[in-house]
């Protein structure tokens, strides 16, 4: 389930929106906070349409929440 | 799912245990065909089936997700891989035990399939602990 070369910009972007919590986050994308606190931490790759969903959440594109670290394959 | 989980591994553990010590007291003072009565203690971890009417699911709150789906599905799959591995070696084990013209009684059978069938639920229930944290550190 851990996805090393999936990073996110989730912490940020709660701090940008408003200090947003991860229950709030979690309620606006239909999940779970533990789920929200798995993927935050790296430890769960979502699925693209839960990846979409937390973007909309914060009203920004699916790049700007994860980004996909495509050296750490080639090495 | 986490507080299910448990209640099943500790029931499990209470009703083995339960079951070992009624077996053993009861083989020492009656002998052997009235000691697989204290198999009956192996009731207890039917406690464990009640989980769902304990943990009520609260209205308008998301309770499973995608990432539960996925843990609980892996969970599955390593409960049947558990229980087909038990199955397997109870199986093998006659065999070289008692050797190619051994016999057992089928009274083993309808133990070996409830064995199968507790090993399948405690090991789904493990595997679910395991994968959220023994403590839920990966969500709570």
């Amino acid at each position: 389930m851990a996805n090393s070369e999936l990073k996110n910009q989730i912490r940020r972007l709660r701090f940008e929106n408003g200090e947003m919590t991860q229950q709030q986050l979690a309620e606006r994308a239909g999940v779970t906070r533990q789920t929200i606190i798995a993927i935050e931490a790296g430890k769960y790759a979502p699925s693209l349409t839960l990846a979409f969903r937390i973007a909309h959440a914060f009203s920004v594109t699916i790049d700007q929440v994860f980004q996909y670290e495509e050296e750490k394959l080639q090495d | 799912m986490q507080k299910m989980a448990w209640l099943f591994v500790i029931t499990t553990v209470l009703a083995v245990v339960a079951s070992a010590v009624a077996v053993i007291w009861l083989y020492g003072k009656f002998g052997m065909p009235k000691a697989v009565a204290g198999l009956a203690f192996m009731g207890i971890a039917g406690i464990g089936g009640l989980g769902p009417l304990i943990f009520k699911k609260e209205s308008g709150k998301v309770t499973c997700d995608e990432r539960d789906t996925l843990i609980n599905r892996r969970a599955a799959l390593a409960g049947f891989g558990t229980a087909y591995m038990l199955v397997g070696a109870v199986c093998m084990v006659p065999f070289f035990v008692l050797g190619p013209l051994g016999s057992i009684s089928v009274t083993w059978l309808p133990m070996i399939f409830m064995g199968a069938g507790i090993c399948t639920f405690f090991a789904h229930s493990v595997a679910i602990l395991l994968q959220y944290g023994w403590r839920g550190k990966n969500g709570k």
